[in-house]
């Protein structure tokens, strides 16, 4: 507070001192003296008068900021005399900071980011719940009756979200009421936001999509936008900080109720689906309890009749990107740290780096405390250098950062699985000021983490042995240099480990055999799980020459889970968990599973819903040990008396032929311990999917399958098509992208600690050259000197090494008991024995210098020397 | 000058602000008035530093005990004068009374002045 308290100037002072001398005269005059000599003497009486304005500037409250500025001047000169330092220095922050700037940038987008709209915190988001489910779909006829209700809400708002096909090209549309742009206010970059129908069929664009489709070419307004083959015309660009409710940005925004007239008149028909999402804003002063309670009755009459006499309520939840738990934040805790252990390798490394330095200007910090410089002040002088440094690198982190998520960005988009990258959007993942904010804090801890430790340690010299040139063998010193390089080790031991783990693990699940030919085969869901269509695409696709066979499934390997049912052989009451898919006669050949046993179904057995089934050899074995299961009956249970979903008329079935073991749901959880394929046709209530296998391996290919979609639904994007083998690599890809990322920052920890240790190693060989020239001319042989380093680095990389080891051991073996995957091995030998041998590698990198310098230590120099 | 300056006494750290404060009991003052009033009301025994005398003043100045004005003097020259402020009064109340206490206890302590020679 006394900072700012206006003070006086200098001449101010200047003045007084002149009055004062003035006055002095005057009383010398008055007392008889002549002027002159009056003058004279009144000077000498007063003294120094440089010396008295010196103190008055010392008192000065500006004193801090004027010594900030020379300590700044003073630090980048000293850095700009040490490039090789500062260079180093600046690099090693830079990417500790950098990368955990990109973490919490990716962190900010997802999660912290509010919408980018007028007054996002009244946004709520209407959903319905009973005790057993809930959901966030309403009818268009619900949203029309909930808009009117003005007692709760400033605005009641539908969206239907689907993909739509633009020229061959996938696009996210939200189908929109008509309010959606005057409730929201986003912001709009170009023409106007909104989707009201004149008769020109209204679209706005986002950010992405016009950058996408167009390259950012402003003459697009006006122009058309061919969408499901009917031309729209664009009215507007948002700005790229929306991208649409919700977590996945959308492309397009039209008009839910024209759209719907003439493409998809089911929403708006008289038998509605419930696929529209309502958000509203709650009206001032209401809470969004209140509006809960007020709203439950009209849900109990929306969806009471949907589930039998449950007790049905209304949820007003805030609408957010995506809602932060606890649960959420501690699955990202382990990547957290990882990031943050990168960063503290970094620190930890220019702290070392610092703390020789201080020790090297041992002299030179001797010489300013005797020179009358205070302790505090060589303290923030050296602090200084550190702030000097940490704004440089934060500055570059930030660019780095920048530069890193585009890049990012691009490596993440081309490694995916083709048919995935179009359909995919990212949140827009920019840095704004959170993560300016972000970059500053850590960059000011790691200041803290960096310089202070150092300068502490700096200013803490006896004077008469810094002026010497001695010193600095402080035991404290070096201590807290081993226990930092101690430190890196171990955080690159835990990196290493972590990563070679998630490694393996992504090259086994990759390598893993499936139990049958992914190639070729293609999948094909319907996005609104609805049977019928795949009822009539089943012909369509049988009837084209480039189709060698079509099969429906009630959902297709590696798409979903199997459903669990229990059951035992007939006759047995010790039922056991099994999983059973519904498959038409094809599902067999078309993925070429061989029948080991028995026979395949006959296509009668599928039309009649015949109560047989093929089993699994792990099943077969499992019920009937040693015996043959063809011609067996399996039970199927009903749990509490009551009926599996679309097993209701199954109560028994019988085994009439056996295949092996096989992953028919996703690959981490490996092949099926159990399961039962029962018989089914497109016809069959069961139906969800189909399998396609072309002639050829190229073909059908995706062109022939969308015009076999088109000439079933108006819009084709209501299908999805995804080769078996990129459902395949999509699954091994987020275990990949993981030990990619994991290699990154191991492989940076470790270039860290091998520099670190090295750092120690030289130093302390410059602190013993000494005693290494005694011991040479006492006769110890270049061997012995060359233990004596590698003695050294080995103990530390050991110390480092073992920690490391406990704590990856004792987090991995946590986390295996939290998610047990049968295709996960998390605590596996071999990545610990990795782990051990780069750290090894390291530690015998980072002597090998150090150790050939120290052979060749001339004894007679080095004994000359005045150490 | 019945004093040579090398026999006066040096001030010790703390007692100028207590001296200063005195002075102003009786009016606003500029800097050479007071250096001038300590010295004449000590029987010239007190010397007063200039280059402590105004670090002293910027201090006192800044603890909010006194306030300072340009004015004009007897002689009609422009200069700095220094009052008390109300906190500056109970300041010195307070300060003389630790002051009179010490000099007391000194004097107990050191006994009765030795006879001149």
């Amino acid at each position: 507070m006394t900072i700012f308290r206006s003070r006086r100037t200098h001449e101010d002072f200047s003045n007084e001192v002149q009055a004062h001398i003035d006055l002095e005269t005057d009383r010398l005059v008055a007392e008889g003296w002549s002027r002159e000599r009056a003058s004279a003497e009144a000077r000498k009486i007063f003294g120094n008068v440089t010396l008295v304005k010196e103190r008055f500037y010392e008192t000065s409250r500006w004193i801090w900021l004027e010594q900030i500025v020379q300590d700044v001047r003073y630090a980048t000169r000293t850095l700009r005399h040490n490039p090789a330092f500062f260079a180093t220095a600046v690099v090693t922050l830079t990417l500790g900071i950098g990368l955990a700037t990109v973490a919490f940038t990716v962190f900010n987008a997802y999660l912290l980011r509010p919408y980018a709209i007028r007054k996002p915190s009244a946004l709520h988001q209407i959903e319905w719940r009973s005790q057993k489910s809930g959901g966030k779909g309403f009818r268009w006829r619900d949203y029309l009756e909930l808009r009117d209700r003005i007692d709760l809400f400033e605005g009641v708002i539908a969206e239907h979200t689907q993909f739509v096909t633009s020229q061959g090209r996938p696009l996210a549309a939200a189908l929109v009421s008509d309010n959606y742009f005057d409730t929201l206010g986003p912001g709009v970059l170009l023409g106007r936001a909104s989707t009201a129908d004149d008769g020109g069929r209204p679209v706005v664009l986002s950010h992405q999509a016009w950058t996408r489709l167009f390259a950012r070419d402003p003459a697009v307004i006006g122009g058309p936008l061919d969408l499901n083959g009917r031309q729209f015309t664009i009215v507007g660009v948002l700005r790229p900080e929306f991208t649409g409710l919700g977590d996945s940005p959308r492309d397009v925004w039209v008009s839910l109720a024209s759209y719907a007239q003439t493409s998809s008149p089911e929403l708006i028909g008289s038998d509605q689906p419930r696929s529209i999402e309502i958000t509203a804003r709650l009206r001032e002063g209401l809470s969004s309890a209140q509006a809960q309670a007020v709203l439950t009755p009209f849900m109990k009459h929306v969806v009471g009749t949907a589930s039998e006499g449950e007790d049905v309520r209304a949820e007003v939840q805030p609408a957010t990107p995506n809602q932060l738990s606890l649960q959420l934040l501690a699955i990202l805790s382990p990547i957290a740290a990882a990031f943050a252990l990168v960063l503290v390798t970094a620190c930890a490394n220019v702290s070392n780096v610092m703390l020789a330095r201080a020790i090297a200007r041992h002299r030179e910090i001797g010489v300013r405390l005797s020179l009358g410089a205070s302790r505090n002040r060589v303290v923030r002088q050296l602090l200084t250098e550190g702030i000097v440094i940490a704004v440089v690198a934060g500055f570059a982190a930030l660019a780095l950062a920048a530069f890193a998520l585009r890049a990012a960005t691009a490596a993440f988009f081309a490694t995916l699985p083709p048919s995935v990258a179009g359909i995919l959007r990212l949140v827009p993942i920019g840095i704004d000021h959170r993560v300016f904010l972000f970059t500053l804090g850590t960059a000011a801890v790691a200041t803290v983490l960096f310089a202070l430790m150092p300068a502490l340690q700096a200013s803490r010299l006896s004077l008469i042995d810094a002026v010497r040139g001695q010193g600095g063998t402080t035991r404290q010193g070096s201590r807290l240099r081993h226990a930092l390089v101690i430190a890196q080790v171990a955080v690159s031991m835990i990196l290493v480990v972590v990563a070679v783990t998630l490694a393996r693990n992504g090259a086994a699940i990759g390598s893993l055999d499936l139990g049958y030919h992914t190639a070729g085969v293609v999948s094909i869901n319907v996005r609104a799980q609805d049977g019928e269509l795949i009822r009539k695409l089943v012909p369509v696709l049988t009837a084209d020459p480039r189709v060698a066979e079509v099969g429906v499934t009630g959902g297709n390997p590696l798409f979903i889970r199997s459903r669990n049912v229990a059951a035992a052989p007939a006759g047995r009451t010790d039922a056991a968990a099994t999983r059973y898919t519904f498959v038409s006669p094809e599902y067999f050949s078309i993925l070429r599973i061989p029948i080991v046993r028995g026979r395949p179904f006959r296509l009668d057995e599928a039309r009649g819903s015949a109560r047989t089934a093929i089993i699994s050899e792990a099943t077969a074995r499992s019920f009937w040990p040693g015996q043959d299961a063809i011609g067996k009956s399996i039970r199927i249970e009903r749990p509490n008396g009551r009926p599996v979903d679309d097993l209701a008329g199954y109560p028994e079935v019988t085994v009439i032929g056996t295949v092996p073991d096989v992953v028919s749901g996703l690959i981490v959880d490996g092949r099926d311990s159990s399961h039962i394929y029962l018989p089914m046709t497109a016809d069959s209530p069961q139906t969800l999917a189909a399998l396609v296998r072309g002639r050829t391996m190229r073909e059908p290919g995706a062109e022939a399958l969308q015009q076999s979609f088109r000439q079933v639904a108006a819009d084709p994007q209501i299908f999805e098509a995804l080769p078996l083998e990129e459902m395949r690599a999509l699954q091994i890809y987020p275990l990949q992208a993981a030990s990619w990322v994991g290699i990154l920052l191991g492989g940076l920890a470790l270039i860290l600690s091998v520099s670190g240790l090295y750092g120690v190693l030289i130093y302390t060989l410059n602190q013993r050259t000494r005693e290494i020239g005694i011991r040479m001319a006492l006769g110890a042989s270049g061997a012995a000197v060359v233990r004596l380093i590698v003695r050294q680095s080995a103990r530390l990389a050991a110390a480092g090494a073992m920690i490391g080891l406990i704590v990856a051991f004792g987090s991995l073996k946590a986390l295996s008991s939290a998610i047990q995957l049968q295709t996960v091995t998390l605590v596996d030998a071999a990545a610990f024995a990795a782990g051990v041998v780069v750290v090894v590698a390291a530690a015998a990198l980072a002597a090998y210098h150090p150790a050939s310098r120290a052979t060749r230590v001339d004894p007679s120099a080095a004994l000359r020397a005045d150490a | 000058m019945s004093t040579r300056d090398s026999e006066r006494l040096q001030l010790m750290q703390g007692t100028l602000d207590v001296l200063i404060l005195r002075t102003l009991i009786f009016g606003a003052e500029h800097g050479q008035g007071i250096a001038r009033a300590i010295q004449q009301s000590s029987n010239n025994e007190l010397l007063v530093e200039h280059g402590a005398l105004y670090p002293a003043l910027q201090r006192l100045e800044e603890k909010g005990w006194i306030t300072a004005t340009w004015g004009t003097s007897s002689n009609n020259r422009k200069a700095r004068f220094y009052s008390l402020t109300k906190s500056g009064r109970s300041q010195l109340v307070h300060e003389s009374t630790k002051w009179r206490r010490l000099a007391a206890a000194m004097s107990r302590v050191l006994g009765p002045e030795p006879e001149k020679g």
